[in-house]
């Protein structure tokens, strides 16, 4: 048996350095990533010729599988929006049968029904190893204990999670959200090493564990994602739960989180290139962007065999960083801030304006006119809907406005998974618009 | 019929007693050397693993209670290394610290095996679409049903708990065949749809529900069945034993469990000593290949028989009747265990109130609902008494 000598670093501490879950795929290079690319792409293609919408879409544009020979042939293919998927509700995008669909999950919707996406057990296996890499990317092994502190069910971030650290070995607790007070003892009874939550509920995290008296002391990392968080933010958490904190992106369209991750070097996330091929795009003009130019980043699928997706808008503002990763893994788009539509962040969900007003059009008690402040109140976010009433619908008793305040609330909520503030207001009392109406007024601004 | 995995499940009855044997002594070896905590309880009650001879002799082995459990918190009393634990689920204690289950891969494995055979043998597999209306999260309801769901191959739309009208939309937009939920939430899904005028018969395609989390009754299955259009079968499991595991079959006269998973004896609660197969008692339950927390002779507190005559269905294993009630004052709530004594230890925490409570529980609809009144602590209160 060979000794370690001890003037050299430990064996194993070099490995921590360098760890990767899947070497081959996280550091593929040049042609080779290109041709590996090329013929997933290909596959992808064929696949979607199974989706009556794509087989449609193929056609139109004149496009066969076999025109696909390089990457650069991805720009032969039309987009595919949001709305389209709307259009397919609920299992028009799946490209197998249902017997080999064996997870549902589902996102939020422009409109009243949520966007539905399913899965393969294939996919299910792709998900988990992504989740996988960003783990081990970031120094996480079978050692770690994990916190899981987001939503499971529906929401792709705590099965994704979930799956993804099981695989690695990590002892995971489901906890979930919410019970801050139960989620702190947990942390400092199993001794917690690492957390995955919202940016917004991390800081929440850290104030409440302060009032307790507890520095959280085990915590040596933080996974935050599913709403965009700045600097500024990340130097306040990083101090108050003295942790070293990554972002984490993804959307359930593109299995769910994990898609894109921060590497030790936090300066941009990889986003896995032989799951997805990323292109720029100026969202006005559809010209397809080059590193360093800021656009609408959109997405094609690889690998995926329930619902392949072609070019997909994902509505986020990036672009791709320039250099190359000293940690030798590949392409990097820069994190996320804005978006291309007018899709909002609300405590990790996403919300379209559209969605509120199909809601608000559901009650009839109310009016013709809706305005959306977004707020944050002690780092949490708040949304307080003013609606005007209608008249017809109200015998101008008072118990009928909180019957109709309550309906209003109840309504939202069971279609957002959302608490909000609803104010009822005279009609006419609000702006109308004579060009595009602007009826959401987003007053965080960057602060905590 | 079909079944998970037949070569376990059809086995005879011999066969199966004597891998329970064997598995049993390897269990009782492991803890003697490896487990602080059994190797102190072997030795206290006089008992070596070499005294366990035949599977009857696993009456010799002392009892474990739940507050064994609690005073482990949080992980005193496992066996696996650390780096082993794949899993906490964490359940409510009945005072102050909840009880927490650490799982290595191969317990998951296990309580999802036993899940497979048992959605199979309620008739369920690859071509249905499965809506797991347990919460997710650290009760072991939701993962443990998903996984369950999942390994036979079904669809699985993870709704968790809440917002009914959205639970219908899903139920009927995504096709959904069978529903895991507490039959209560069934009830009241039910009225719901009964609400909004959808008819779970007519306007889905619902077929299977598996219930359980709170007790229920025959009548209510009939009533279920007959106005859903629907088979309901219960099933059984506590987060100590890894979580939900066992339900109904086929012929859904009591649930099998399966032997080479847990060996069960049904003993009176006030004596200790076995009761004959087919008389009331308390369940108590070892659960054979458990790694991370092994549970030997666990008094479960629930009120049961045994029927280990041959099922309908051509599976071996024994079947327990539908559970009748407790042994101890723990109420079961909304699918939620609590303890009277729990709900007084959170009261002590608050100054303003004493010690002194009543809990009432009703049936609002079809859900449950707990109020407690407190009497106020006069020493505290200074001008004005709210009640709520």
């Amino acid at each position: 048996m060979i000794q370690a000598s001890p003037c050299l670093p430990r064996w194993n501490q070099l490995v921590v350095r360098m760890k990767y879950w899947n070497k081959e795929m996280e550091t593929l290079k040049g042609e080779e990533l290109h041709a590996l690319q090329a013929k997933r792409l290909r596959w992808t293609v064929e696949r979607a010729g199974n989706v009556p919408f794509y087989q449609k879409m193929l056609k139109e544009a004149g496009v066969r599988p076999e025109d696909i020979q390089t990457v650069d042939d991805v720009q032969k293919l039309p987009f595919t929006r949001k709305t389209d998927l709307q259009g397919g509700y609920p299992f028009g995008f799946m490209a197998v049968p249902m017997k080999e669909v064996v997870r549902i999950h589902t996102t939020s919707g422009t409109t009243g029904k949520p966007t539905v996406v399913g899965y393969t057990r294939q996919d299910l296996d792709n998900w988990s190893e992504l989740i996988a890499r960003n783990l081990t990317m970031i120094g996480l092994t079978d050692e770690d204990i994990f916190q899981n502190a987001v939503n499971y069910g529906l929401f792709t971030g705590g099965l994704g999670f979930h799956y993804g650290a099981e695989k690695l070995g990590m002892t995971v607790i489901p906890s979930a959200t919410g019970n801050t007070r139960r989620q702190i003892e947990m942390i400092d009874d199993f001794g917690v090493t690492a957390l995955h939550c919202t940016p917004s509920y991390a800081m929440h995290i850290a104030e409440v564990a302060e009032q307790i008296g507890t520095t959280l002391p085990t915590l040596k990392t933080g996974i935050f994602g599913a709403e965009p968080w700045s600097a500024n933010m990340r130097k306040v958490l990083e101090e108050k739960l003295g942790l070293t904190s990554y972002d984490s992106y993804g959307m359930s369209e593109m299995y769910g989180p994990g898609a894109a991750f921060e590497c030790p070097e936090r300066n941009g996330l990889h986003i896995w290139h032989d799951m997805y091929l990323a292109e720029i795009i100026d969202p006005k003009t559809e010209e397809v962007l080059g590193p360093g130019e800021r656009g609408e980043l959109v997405v094609t699928p690889l690998m995926k065999e329930a619902m392949p997706l072609l070019r997909y808008r994902t509505g986020d503002i990036t672009m791709f960083l320039e250099e190359d990763c000293p940690c030798g893994r590949g392409m990097k788009i820069a994190r996320l801030h804005g978006r291309s539509d007018d899709m909002l962040v609300i405590r990790g969900i996403n919300v379209f304006p559209s969605q509120i007003e199909h809601i608000l059009r559901s009650v009839p008690e109310v009016g013709d006119e809706f305005l959306v402040y977004v707020d944050r109140v002690n780092h949490l976010d708040e949304m307080t809907i003013e609606v005007e009433i209608n008249r017809n619908a109200f015998r101008g008793e008072l118990e009928d406005l909180t019957r109709a305040q309550n309906k209003v609330v109840g309504a939202l909520r069971e279609a957002l998974n959302l608490r909000t503030r609803v104010k009822l207001v005279e009609p006419d009392s609000l702006p109308r618009y004579e060009g595009k109406a602007k009826r959401v007024i987003d007053r965080r601004g960057d602060e905590l | 019929m079909i079944a998970w995995d037949p070569n376990i499940e059809l086995m005879p009855e011999a066969e199966l007693k004597r891998m329970q044997f064997k598995l049993l002594k390897i269990l009782v070896y492991r803890l003697y050397s490896f487990s602080n905590f059994y190797h102190n309880r072997m030795v206290e009650h006089g008992v070596h693993p070499d005294d366990i001879t035949c599977l009857e002799d696993v009456v010799k082995l002392p009892f474990m209670v739940k507050s064994d459990l609690r005073d482990g918190y949080p992980d005193k009393i496992f066996t696996a290394e650390p780096e082993e634990l794949v899993r906490y689920h964490v359940s409510s204690g009945t005072t102050g610290k909840p009880t927490v289950v650490g799982y290595t891969k191969h317990d998951l494995d296990m309580w999802t095996e036993s899940l497979a055979r048992a959605l199979t043998s309620c008739g369920l597999g690859r071509g249905d679409v499965v809506q797991v209306a347990y919460g997710y999260g650290l009760f072991t309801g939701g993962l443990g049903l998903h996984y369950g769901a999942e390994r036979i191959g079904a669809t699985v739309v993870p709704a968790s708990v809440g917002n009914t009208e959205r639970q219908l939309e899903l139920m009927q937009d995504l096709r959904v065949t069978a529903i895991c939920c507490t039959p209560s939430y069934l009830a009241h899904i039910g009225e719901t749809a009964t609400k909004m005028g959808i008819s779970i018969k007519d306007d889905t395609h619902l077929k299977t529900a598996i219930l359980g989390a709170e007790p229920w009754s025959d009548q209510m299955r009939e009533r279920i069945e007959e106005e859903l259009g629907i088979k309901a079968y219960n099933i059984y499991g506590t987060s100590e034993l890894s979580g939900p595991m066992f339900t109904d079959c086929s012929e859904q006269a009591g649930f099998h469990m399966w032997g080479d998973i847990a060996l069960v004896e049904i003993i009176d609660p006030e004596t200790g000593l076995s009761v004959p197969d087919g008389e009331r008692g308390e369940m108590v339950v070892t659960i054979l290949q458990k790694e991370a927390l092994p549970i030997v002779r666990y008094r479960t507190g629930d009120i049961t028989s045994i029927d280990r005559t041959p099922c309908e269905c051509g599976r071996t294993h024994p079947r327990i009747a539908r559970l009748s009630g407790r042994v101890d004052d723990m109420l079961i709530i909304r699918g939620i265990n609590v303890f009277p004594s729990q709900v007084e230890h959170a009261l002590l925490g608050i100054p303003e109130v004493s010690g002194n409570f009543m809990i009432e529980v009703y049936r609002v609809g079809a859900l449950d609902q707990m109020l407690v009144k407190v009497e106020l602590n006069p020493g505290h209160s200074r001008t004005k008494s709210t009640t709520s």
